[in-house]
């Protein structure tokens, strides 16, 4: 269970660039959920992965991974923890080196490196095994430089990486954002198969309402720094992106953004 | 044409030099950390292992400790660049420009002979080989066992950790690795061989001398680049043996340069001829390929 209690955290205090990204964001994920997190540019998704996957620290609040408080801890010190996929397709795999070497890098995440070879044999079967249910054809391009690899298949290796071993959150950061729609909607279906089989728990930003409400269990909404909206279970079920804008009604300001959002990518609905 | 002696002097100064091109392809290539400390770690190492040698210890052991010394030169600049936030160029020049200091205090002048003591070459001078040719005999042994150390060092988990520390810190952090301590580990591990090597050199030489580490990174990078010009550095493996046969060339190109009367160079051009050669490394490989593309253009 991953719970963010009351996260706050200002980029550049005191200057006038002054930018205060998280604002309070609170959200607790339970074993075994798929949340995906929308929210307009700004609103403080992709800070509030860095902050959970420690490449930020917050100011304030608390984060606490499996009964472990991890607010204080540096990136390296959660990764036992912590995976994730970032959106940059080249930003998941090292470029210069072997898909071997990667995979053999991502088996031992979070654990101590010693001095023995780092790409074992009896690892060998277990990348083939992972490769081939990619269909891609990588399984017999092992040795291969990451470089070689479309952005697609570099960020199809990245997800088969982050779930080579256990963790308690997998971050997906708009995965599929930089990809071409076919590649995308590949990559997301391979998402939703590795995070059902494996039954991972899972936090998944993304720029489409459409995905946001298609895929997972859970869908949250950020604003400012905060959740603004949060559905999940019978209340989800064959809500539309429609449905999704009327939810806010109400609130002009809400409509306001949501609105100008979906003028801005009317490709998402 | 060149002398035999010539000749294989410049195979022995290659071979040292290739140690000094292995510490900078871990710190320029592999951490993608430009170090400039080698001109001061070269020099140490020389004093360290000159200074014990003369207080009557093992030169063997005395070469170790150079290494050491060379190790803690690098860790500091690594350290000024991590846990301080120096720029790493910054940091080294930093540390080299304390080394000269230093190195002074440790031999207390500037020059230490070793003519006449024992170092790591004079048991070998005693199994009656030819005597220029027992320097590039050890020191090729030397090389090809740091060579094959460094290549399976590379191979390892923590190698490989270290690898992707250069090429990318972010993923490399994703994956649980202290990207700072990685950092710090290769430099070290840079300077350490380029210690070995001025302890090497200083007793091939017969001495130590402060100054002797002006223009080793510009050594160091010649024979680097001009190495993976010949031989693309496509493994680990291409890459360490690229920076022996970059070092190698080096020397010898520079040993023909001076030897060659009709171009009446003189050992004071040394730094010069480097220049040159350095920028004609960099350069021509993209000379290259600018007239392959024009080639293939006209073609099509």
């Amino acid at each position: 269970m991953i719970s963010a209690t009351d996260l706050r955290l200002t980029f550049g205090k005191g200057t006038p660039l002054e930018n205060p990204a998280l604002r309070g964001m609170s959200l607790t994920v339970n074993q075994g959920e798929f949340v995906t997190v929308i929210g307009s540019n700004g609103a403080g998704k992709s800070t509030f992965l860095n902050a959970l996957a420690g490449e930020v620290l917050v100011d304030s609040g608390q984060i606490i991974v499996d009964n472990l408080d991890v607010t204080r801890l540096p990136t390296h010190k959660r990764s036992a923890r912590v995976a994730r996929v970032f959106q940059d397709p080249l930003a998941g795999t090292c470029e210069n080196l072997s898909i071997e070497e990667n995979l053999a890098l991502a088996i031992k995440r979070g654990q101590r490196r010693g001095l023995t070879t780092a790409v074992k044999k009896q690892y060998l079967e277990k990348f083939r095994d992972s490769l081939s249910s990619l269909n891609l054809g990588l399984e017999d391009r092992l040795g291969d430089k990451m470089g070689l690899l479309s952005g697609g298949q570099r960020q199809a290796v990245s997800l088969l990486m982050a779930s080579l071993t256990p963790s308690s959150i997998l971050l997906l950061d708009e995965h599929t954002a930089a990809l071409d729609p076919k590649t995308a909607s590949f990559v997301l279906e391979l998402t939703t198969n590795i995070i059902e089989e494996q039954k991972l728990t899972a936090l998944m930003v993304t720029h489409s309402m459409k995905q946001a409400l298609e895929v997972g269990s859970r869908t949250v909404m950020l604003h400012q720094g905060q959740v603004v909206f949060d559905i999940a279970g019978k209340d989800r079920e064959g809500l539309e992106v429609k449905d999704l804008l009327g939810l806010f009604e109400n609130n002009a300001a809400w409509k306001w953004t949501t609105t100008a959002y979906c003028l801005v990518n009317p490709g998402l609905l | 044409m060149l002398s035999e002696i010539a000749f294989y002097g410049a195979l022995e100064t290659g071979l040292i030099y290739g140690l000094v091109a292995f510490g900078i392809y871990l710190s320029f290539r592999v951490l993608d950390f430009p170090d400039l400390t080698v001109d001061g770690s070269f020099p140490l190492g020389a004093a360290v292992a000159a200074v014990l040698i003369l207080q009557g210890w093992n030169p063997w052991l005395a070469t170790g400790c150079a290494a050491l010394a060379g190790m803690a030169a690098g860790a500091v600049t690594a350290i000024l660049n991590v846990k301080l936030n120096i720029l790493n160029l910054l940091a080294s020049i930093l540390t080299m420009i304390a080394l000269y200091s230093i190195n002074l205090r440790i031999m207390g002048v500037p020059n230490i002979a070793l003519l006449t003591e024992e170092t790591v070459l004079t048991p070998w001078y005693d199994m009656g080989m030819e005597f220029h040719q027992v320097p590039v005999l050890l020191f090729l042994i030397v090389v090809v066992v740091s060579l094959i150390l460094l290549w399976r060092f590379m191979k390892s988990e923590t190698g490989l950790a270290m690898r992707a520390t250069g090429a990318n810190a972010r993923m490399a952090r994703a994956q649980g690795i202290a990207t700072g301590g990685m950092v710090i580990l290769g430099v070290a591990l840079s300077n350490g061989l380029v210690g070995l090597a001025g302890a090497l050199f200083a007793q091939s030489q017969g001495a130590a001398d402060v100054t002797m580490g002006v223009g080793v990174i510009v050594i160091g990078l010649a024979s680097l680049i001009g190495g993976e010009a010949v031989l693309t550095p496509s493994t680990v493996l291409r890459a360490l043996i690229a920076c022996v046969i970059g070092a190698i060339m080096y020397r010898l190109a520079i040993a023909f340069a001076l030897n060659a009367d009709a171009l009446g160079l003189k050992a004071q051009d040394l730094n010069l001829i480097t220049a040159v050669l350095v920028t004609l490394a960099i350069v021509l490989p993209g000379v290259r390929t600018n007239l392959t593309n024009r080639f293939t253009r006209n073609k099509a």
